[in-house]
């Protein structure tokens, strides 16, 4: 039986290879490493590098058959000769890059283009260079720490390249940004514009982001797919965690503008919110959960509501927890709400 | 400030197009309120120290004799000293201080970096609320953060902020952050907030992970007080402190070239009550690039009677160079049956895309503890510029 199991995902595999990526094809890679051991150098194929500018330096059908003078097809070389993805990361380099193959040539680099593109050998998936390679010559570390980086990058807003290693948007980053984002605050605006903040941290934020791109079901978003039947049972199981972007009194102006409880035709409260016993007093034990929630509704006048019962000699009782302390003095709000001129 | 903002924007566009100066509008019209969005962004250089940017958006309602409303979310001008070692911004932005939260701010924001990779930030301002008010008088917020860069984007730091409304004190908060790269495939990073005013943590979070291959693991937990986080000037804030805290580790394996599988469990505590939050997701790539991707995902979360028990399959597939059809499907099954047994929810949408047009068209169906059944319709239509 288990055998039987084995045998049917393998193949499952083998019938998935191509979608999962595990089947590569194999006319798309182009045999680099064929070429150089017949002594062919880079430049004869890709030729113009010493002149770094137009277009790309891939070599056209006329060089390809200098050489290979019988082509077996009469479509051209690199429609299948050469990875799709390959070339469009060399057009995204050329869109994105400051950079010059002629100032390379007639440097260290001379003659050695390996030193650069060390994976051409492996394939074509690491045409570009690594950053790191860069650095390996290029003494950058002033730019970087200033975060100078159109030292090398156009704008790396439109370049959306995520970083490869520290910052690695990987895993939950939503969740995660929040503990990485607030010692590289600096780093996140080289790509980041002002706007990408506030989309979801902003006061006047029109409408969740994940609204803007409803074409786009697959993007990360905070609020994403059916947030609003949700969101009730997502507040209580991490209270505090609206506030961090929604203001106090989120929750009822939305109630209030959709209509939905908050109104004063009926209580948003279940059956036992407020009693006189304690099996008859859910409130409290919500309230010290998320007072944020509380607030939404009874702050600011509102919180008078409380304080007709939780006062001095009320029948709320006292509502600080034991130990509790402030540096607010008593003459300040909230505090001579239950204790006028400052008595204890 | 609404109307100066919005007739900044030309100024903003107009200074701006010495540089490839980027426009974009964004409208979107539902038939759920509000009826309509137009959201106008625009961003560009000056010259290579110097940027702007602005986003201002105006919605319109179904209801008749509505006001349409609108507002800005961000006009800020950056500017940048010729050796970098100065950043200022100055206008309606949004200010992230290492451990401290973000703040919306209406202000302006230095940031020096000073000999011995120490750097020193400053902001300050009036903390934007919705609408046009009157009340704002005294209400400000300033603060500063001082720290140390380590390696290539972490650094250490310890900042500080102090918020008044109407000249009272609302909150005033010590933060303390730290994140590094420790190598090449392990990062950290850790953040912790205390309450000054009402003397107590506010808030602390760490994470930890690591790549090895094709897994990358996260350790993550963290800490939240919510009685640490509404204003002081809140009664609210005197009930005491119950904080909540999550502690869990996500685990993502690429399993194939364009097979992503991720394990999310985390433990949850809100005051005495123990929950759990379970996801597990798979990530199919259709090529390459992923411009095609289905994406399935089971979720168990909640605490006590409020956790909920839900499934999720999106799907985007590009049929042609402009075309692209996608539909998100959810269904919640929530513990407490009160307000329905189960939830569904679905969306399909289809994108065009040529040139400098976008345009979208989406059916979104659902049942809800709002609605026994609802259906929407909602189109959007963007076009974007670019200056000479």
């Amino acid at each position: 039986m288990t055998r039987a199991i084995w045998i049917a995902i393998l193949v499952a595999l083998a019938a998935c290879a191509g979608v999962l990526g595990l089947k590569r094809g194999g006319s798309d890679l182009f045999p680099h490493r064929a070429h150089v051991t017949k002594g062919v150098s880079c430049t004869r194929c890709h030729a113009g590098m010493e002149k770094d500018t137009g277009p790309l330096h891939l070599p056209d059908d006329a060089t390809c058959v200098s050489c290979h003078d019988k082509p077996h097809d009469t479509r051209p070389c690199l429609g299948c000769h050469a990875p799709k993805d390959a070339i469009a990361q060399l057009v995204e380099s050329r869109d994105h890059l400051k950079f010059d193959h002629g100032k390379h040539l007639t440097g260290a680099a001379t003659g050695n283009c390996m030193r650069c593109h060390k994976g051409v050998a492996e394939g074509d998936a690491a045409m570009r260079p690594a950053m790191a390679t860069c650095f390996n010559c290029h003494a950058h570390g002033e730019s970087r720490d200033a975060r100078r980086c159109e030292t090398c990058h156009k704008n790396l807003a439109e370049e959306g390249t995520l970083p490869a290693s520290h910052l690695a948007h990987d895993g939950n980053w939503m969740r995660e940004h929040g503990a990485r984002a607030a010692s590289s605050g600096d780093l996140c605006s080289t790509c980041h514009k002002e706007s990408f903040c506030a989309d979801c941290h902003g006061v006047t934020a029109p409408v969740i982001p994940a609204k803007l791109r409803l074409m786009d079901p697959l993007a990360s978003s905070v609020h994403r797919a059916n947030f609003s039947a949700r969101h009730a049972l997502e507040a209580r199981a991490q209270p505090g965690l609206c506030t961090t972007c929604h203001q106090q009194d989120r929750c009822v102006s939305c109630h209030l503008a959709r209509g939905v409880a908050g109104d004063t035709a009926g209580s948003p409260h279940p059956r036992g919110w407020v009693g006189l016993t304690s099996s008859e007093n859910l409130h409290g034990r919500e309230a010290r959960r998320d007072p944020a929630a509380c607030a939404s509704c009874h702050g600011g006048a509102g919180e008078q509501l409380c304080v007709s019962c939780h006062k001095v000699g009320g029948v709320g009782g006292n509502p600080h927890p034991a130990g509790w302390s402030s540096r607010q003095p008593l003459s300040s709000l909230p505090c001579r709400m239950c204790h006028p001129n400052g008595a204890r | 400030m609404k109307r100066a903002a919005l007739a900044a924007i030309p100024l903003v566009a107009a200074s701006a197009a010495a540089e490839p100066l980027r426009l974009r509008g964004d409208a979107l019209a539902t038939t759920a309120s509000p009826a309509g969005l137009l959201v106008l962004n625009a961003d560009g250089k000056l010259e290579e120290r110097l940027s702007a940017e602005a986003v201002v958006w105006m919605a319109g309602s179904r209801t008749p004799g509505e006001d349409t409303t609108g507002d800005v979310l961000v006009i800020a001008v950056r500017g940048r000293s010729r050796d970098g070692k100065t950043n200022a911004r100055l206008g309606r932005f949004v200010s992230t201080m290492g451990a401290l939260r973000p703040v919306h701010v209406d202000g302006g924001s230095v940031r020096l970096r000073l000999p011995h990779r120490f750097d020193a930030e400053a902001v300050a301002g009036v903390p934007v609320v919705l609408g046009l008010g009157t009340g704002r008088a005294w209400d400000w917020v300033a603060g500063g953060r001082v720290s140390r860069r380590i390696g290539f984007g972490g650094s250490v730091g310890v900042a500080y902020a102090q918020r008044r409304d109407r000249g009272v004190r609302a909150s005033e908060e010590l933060g303390a952050d730290v994140g590094a790269e420790l190598n090449k495939r392990t990062d950290v990073g850790a953040r912790a907030a205390y309450d000054l005013v009402g003397e107590g943590l506010a808030e602390i979070m760490v994470s930890a992970s690591h790549r090895r291959g094709a897994l990358r693991a996260e350790a993550y937990a963290s800490q939240r007080s919510p009685s640490h986080l509404v204003p002081a000037t809140s009664l609210f804030s005197v009930i005491g402190d119950v904080p909540a805290q999550r502690a869990g580790g996500v685990l993502t394996w690429r399993a194939a070239p364009r097979l992503d599988v991720i394990g999310d469990l985390a433990a949850l505590r809100v005051d005495d009550d123990l929950g759990t939050d379970l996801t597990a997701r798979g990530r199919l790539r259709l090529d390459d690039k992923g411009a095609g991707q289905i994406t399935g995902e089971l979720r168990r979360s909640g605490v006590d009677d409020h956790a909920w028990t839900g499934a999720r399959l999106a799907v985007r597939v590009p049929v042609s160079r402009q075309i692209t059809l996608s539909s998100e499907i959810e269904l919640i099954v929530p513990d407490d049956d009160r307000r329905g047994a189960a939830w569904p929810w679905g969306l399909a949408a289809a994108s065009w895309r040529c040139a400098d047009w976008e345009a979208a068209i989406a059916v979104e169906a659902s049942a809800s503890p709002e609605y026994t059944r609802r259906l929407d319709g909602l189109f959007q239509l963007s076009r974007r510029w670019e200056g000479p």
